[in-house]
């Protein structure tokens, strides 16, 4: 009994071990390895030792010339601009339709729910040309507004909402409705109070989806100026083009850091969201 | 809703004024759903149906992005072209059996993990934060760093190779090694995503049934073959619908880590797509391939859908 007990205890400790290996050890290599030089970064890989996991010496120099040499500093921005913008619209146009069709009962509700059922399948991936003809037909090419607004009426998020939505008891608004309250008025001051965590959820899964995304921005613009910040850090160079891996890796960590900041503060939620989505289907 | 109308029908006197009362009510209800709707299906209607729509036009036509006045009506032509000339089909087939790579990994390996965190476990929040750093980290880093981790030269990969004696090995840079290595970085990035879900799964079977079934001499082999895992069909089946569309979409590996090569050994349908529109300039043939990539993926839900509506529930 008590040698099994060990041999589980070990067992488990070297799963655990294991899985710090897979997925600890290559952060803290490409972390460790943005604070020192292109000499060190190989010399600590081959032979392989443990200061390639820690910033033996450390320098900044890689962050140095990476804000100074590329325009990151604005890609950083223009993120942070793309991102609030697209929770804000999508958190705002979300939750007034999961209102409509949770709330009001009108005729069509059945076909406007197909029609939203329907984009929900669609593969983004798969609709780039024709996004890009769309986009910039509107003249929305080479804007910040253009990198947005393809996905901000989300039919995910209007499922994520409109599942908090129906779980709302009726009682909750037909008191107000008595006192002569309207739509608008239920909506912002009984309704949104209500389902603080989904909208959370949403935003931050919003947050998550826009600050990653890649080849629609790459594709919707060319202006530097108005780049984000995974298509600049990927235009910075491949490790055939750009001899420099410490660079690489202080602009992988720059654009990694305040994703998973926001992850460990927040991963309640995050891991909601994705477990909800996952039962609803 | 309900109680609102019944006391405007009770506060009304004549006979004839609460239908009128009422129609009108209807009327404004109506205005105010559509004010309600209005911005999101504008916006769905621009964004998802027009392409859609603009799409599958342009899949009979022949021309570029650069100067899409200057197209030409080609009927079948691009359809054609994709049979007659063999880089969608390997291309399709190359991300095919991506795709096929992943979920058979993702899957045992996922389901493994949300077991152990399942168990009593020391630290397990940790662990699963641990798993969960690739979900919500963007491809573009991802692919960076795998390129750099499996370098020939200086990764960290051959490094770690030297140490237990096994020959360096080339990965991205072999034509055998390189869509398997892109396997290997797309389970690395995914089972954190599948575990979690297995994990939501897991935490809704009933403790009692395998608790039973041990009293009555299973052996715990036996409980996760007969009880546990026929009762997450449905969590697994949703997983391997995640994981098919997730991969066939990918793009990131192709354009940062290979550029679709060595010899188009990586050349997944979206990277294929991407060149023929963006940088050959064909869009009217990136069109058909797009819309044969909607079909795919498509018909893929529809099934998951028909299943998981079906009786199929234990």
């Amino acid at each position: 009994m008590r040698t099994t007990r060990i041999r589980r205890t070990a067992l488990t400790l070297l799963i655990i071990l294991l899985i710090i290996a897979c997925f600890l050890a290559p952060y803290a290599w490409v972390v460790a390895s943005s604070l020192k030089n292109q000499f060190t970064v190989f010399g600590d890989v081959t032979p392989l030792s443990w200061r390639a996991f820690v910033p033996v010496g450390a320098t900044i120099e890689n962050y140095v010339s990476l804000f100074e040499r590329t325009n990151i500093l604005r890609a950083l921005l223009n993120t942070a601009i793309v991102a609030t913008g697209q929770v804000v619209f999508t958190l705002l146009l979300c939750s007034m339709a999961a209102y409509a069709l949770t709330r009001i009962k009108f005729p069509g509700a059945n076909v406007v729910f197909m029609l939203i059922l329907l984009t929900f399948l669609l593969p983004i991936e798969a609709m780039m040309v024709p996004l890009y003809q769309v986009v910039s037909g509107l003249g929305l090419s080479n804007t910040l507004v253009g990198i947005m607004i393809p996905w901000i009426a989300s039919p995910f998020g209007l499922f994520l909402l409109k599942q908090a939505f129906e779980e709302l008891p009726a009682e909750l608004e037909d008191a107000a409705r008595i006192d002569g309250a309207g739509h608008v008025r239920i909506f912002f001051s009984i309704v949104l109070p209500n389902v603080k965590v989904p909208m959370v959820t949403l935003g931050l899964i919003t947050f998550l989806f826009c600050w990653n995304s890649f080849l629609w921005p790459l594709v919707i613009v060319q202006d530097p100026a108005r780049q984000i910040i995974q298509v600049a850090i990927a235009q910075q160079g491949s490790p055939t083009q750009l001899p420099n891996w410490g660079e690489t890796f202080a602009g992988a960590t720059v654009a990694t850091v305040p994703l998973i900041l926001l992850f460990l503060i927040l991963q309640k939620y995050f891991t909601q969201g994705m477990a909800t989505s996952g039962i609803k289907g | 809703m309900s109680t609102g109308e019944q006391t405007l029908t009770v506060s009304a006197g004549a006979k004839t004024r609460p239908r009128k009362a009422a129609t009108r009510r209807q009327k404004q209800e109506r205005l105010v759903a559509v004010g309600f709707l209005a911005p999101f299906m504008l916006l769905l209607l621009i964004f998802q149906y027009v392409p859609l729509l603009v799409m599958a036009r342009n899949s009979f036509y022949d021309y570029s992005l650069l100067n899409p006045a200057a197209e030409k009506f080609v009927g079948l032509r691009n359809f054609a072209d994709m049979i007659e000339y063999d880089d969608a089909r390997r291309s399709f087939g190359i991300t095919f059996l991506f795709a096929f790579g992943v979920v058979v990994f993702v899957i045992p390996i996922a389901f493994a993990l949300a077991l152990f965190l399942n168990s009593k476990l020391p630290a397990r929040g940790l662990v699963r934060t641990m798993i969960m750093l690739p979900v919500v980290t963007s491809s573009v880093v991802i692919a960076t760093m795998w390129s750099f981790l499996l370098d020939p030269s200086n990764g960290l990969i051959n490094g770690a190779l030297d140490i237990v004696g096994i020959a360096r090995q080339p990965f991205l840079t072999s034509t055998q090694q390189a869509l398997p290595s892109l396997i290997a970085m797309t389970l690395w990035q995914q089972v954190g995503f599948g575990a979690i879900l297995f994990l939501a799964g897991l935490q809704g079977v009933p403790s009692e049934l395998g608790e039973a079934a041990r009293i009555d001499g299973a052996t715990r082999w036996q409980v996760l073959w007969n009880i546990t895992i026929p009762l997450l069909s449905r969590t697994t089946l949703f997983v391997v619908v995640i994981m098919t569309v997730f991969s066939l979409q990918a793009f990131a590996p192709a354009f940062l880590m290979t550029q679709g090569g060595p010899q188009e050994a990586t050349n997944l349908i979206v990277y294929h797509i991407y060149n023929t529109a963006f940088i050959m300039q064909q869009a009217g043939y990136a069109s058909a391939l797009s819309l044969v990539l909607l079909l795919v993926v498509l018909a893929i839900s529809m099934v998951q859908m028909a299943l998981l509506r079906s009786r199929w529930n234990y």
